[in-house]
């Protein structure tokens, strides 16, 4: 039998109100995790990026060593290289010189080219063309001088003549080209 | 006045203050400083990152220069590795003589500071000595480093001239490079 027309409202145990409150704070906690855990992936992110970059910078300092090390190695090959072809050049234009020096009225038998001095072998027809066509340049060129003749059957003379340059000269003209070849690579490396 | 609150509304109440509170809390204590942390690493990161860019530009650089300097001195640095070869040496250059001898390479004392030098003592015979000149020309192109030094001698033999001097071939030091 109903004593009321309406009838009685069914109880939960989640009322609308608690409903509304966990969603409310459902969401604004899932938000605030997320970002969280967004930020944690994040700072993992960075921390392996960063000792990616370290090892690459590693990477590259030991590169750029081995390659320095290579371009100094090359400049030294160079710069010798340069060395031993200038003298080379040097020593053709000296022996050229040598030969033009020699008159044609004197015949040279042998000659012996030193790091300082120059000893000549020869057959010249009288004294006074060896001192004034031969002795006189050799006499600009080098610091002491000697020479001896002896007769030749034919009578002519056969001479040996013994010259040399101090050794500060040859010192100094050493430096010298070693200070050219040093503008010439600085000139080179600008 | 007395407040008629429901026992319902009372936990309500309270269940909001305290998640309430533990926003606050969560986001004050952890989440701000973490994303100014956040900031602070990325900074530091793209730091990290234009360093690393200007590195690798400098890197690149090198390994141009380089390039262009082993490109261009070839001829040098092969010389500079090639072994001393007395067979293959006569080969290339007796055109310039009549004959032409190598002694047997020997160590020189002068040593360069990461090059070996050995000496050879050649003997030959030339018809004028613009075949001396033009070997000297030819050495400068040959396939190792040669210097010519002195004493060299230059001896009449009836129509020839019997040449003999000392020859330094520069090579790169290392434990293999044993002269033939």
């Amino acid at each position: 039998m109903k004593y009321s027309y309406t009838s009685a409202r069914k109880k939960k145990i989640v009322t609308p109100e608690l409903q509304l409150l966990f969603i409310f704070f459902g969401i604004t906690l899932f938000m605030l995790f997320s970002t969280y855990a967004f930020l944690l992936f994040k700072d993992y992110r960075f921390l392996e990026q960063s000792r990616d970059i370290v090892q690459k910078r590693f990477d590259l300092n030991i590169s750029l060593s081995s390659m320095k090390s290579k371009i100094t190695f090359i400049e030294k090959e160079l710069a010798l290289s340069e060395r031993v072809y200038t003298q080379n050049t040097v020593l053709k234009d000296s022996i050229a010189n040598l030969f033009d020096l020699v008159p044609q009225r004197i015949t040279l038998s042998e000659a012996s080219l030193l790091k300082n001095g120059l000893i000549l072998y020869g057959i010249t027809p009288s004294k006074d063309v060896y001192n004034f066509m031969l002795q006189a340049p050799l006499r600009s060129i080098f610091h002491k001088n000697y020479s001896s003749f002896y007769p030749d059957k034919n009578g002519w003379l056969r001479f040996v003549s013994t010259n040399y340059i101090e050794e500060n000269d040859i010192q100094n003209y050493d430096l010298k080209s070693e200070d050219l070849e040093e503008q010439d690579t600085n000139e080179g490396l600008e | 006045m007395k407040m008629n609150i429901s026992r319902q509304n009372l936990y309500l109440l309270a269940l909001s203050t305290f998640l309430l509170i533990f926003v606050l809390l969560f986001s004050f204590l952890l989440l701000i400083p973490k994303g100014k942390e956040y900031r602070e690493q990325r900074t530091e990161l793209n730091k990290g990152n234009v360093e690393l860019r200007k590195y690798q530009d400098f890197n690149e650089e090198t390994l141009e220069i380089l390039k262009k300097l082993q490109s261009d001195n070839g001829h040098v640095i092969t010389a500079f590795d090639n072994t001393f070869n007395a067979a293959r040496f006569e080969k290339e250059h007796k055109n310039y003589f009549n004959t032409l001898t190598l002694s047997k390479l020997e160590k020189s004392e002068d040593e360069e500071d990461e090059f070996s030098v050995y000496e050879v003592q050649t003997t030959s015979q030339i018809n004028s000595p613009k075949s001396f000149y033009d070997f000297l020309d030819a050495v400068n192109k040959s396939s190792w480093i040669i210097g010519i030094n002195f004493p060299i001698n230059f001896k009449r033999e009836e129509q020839m001239i019997r040449s003999s001097f000392t020859m330094k071939v520069y090579s790169v030091k290392r434990d293999s490079n044993t002269p033939q």
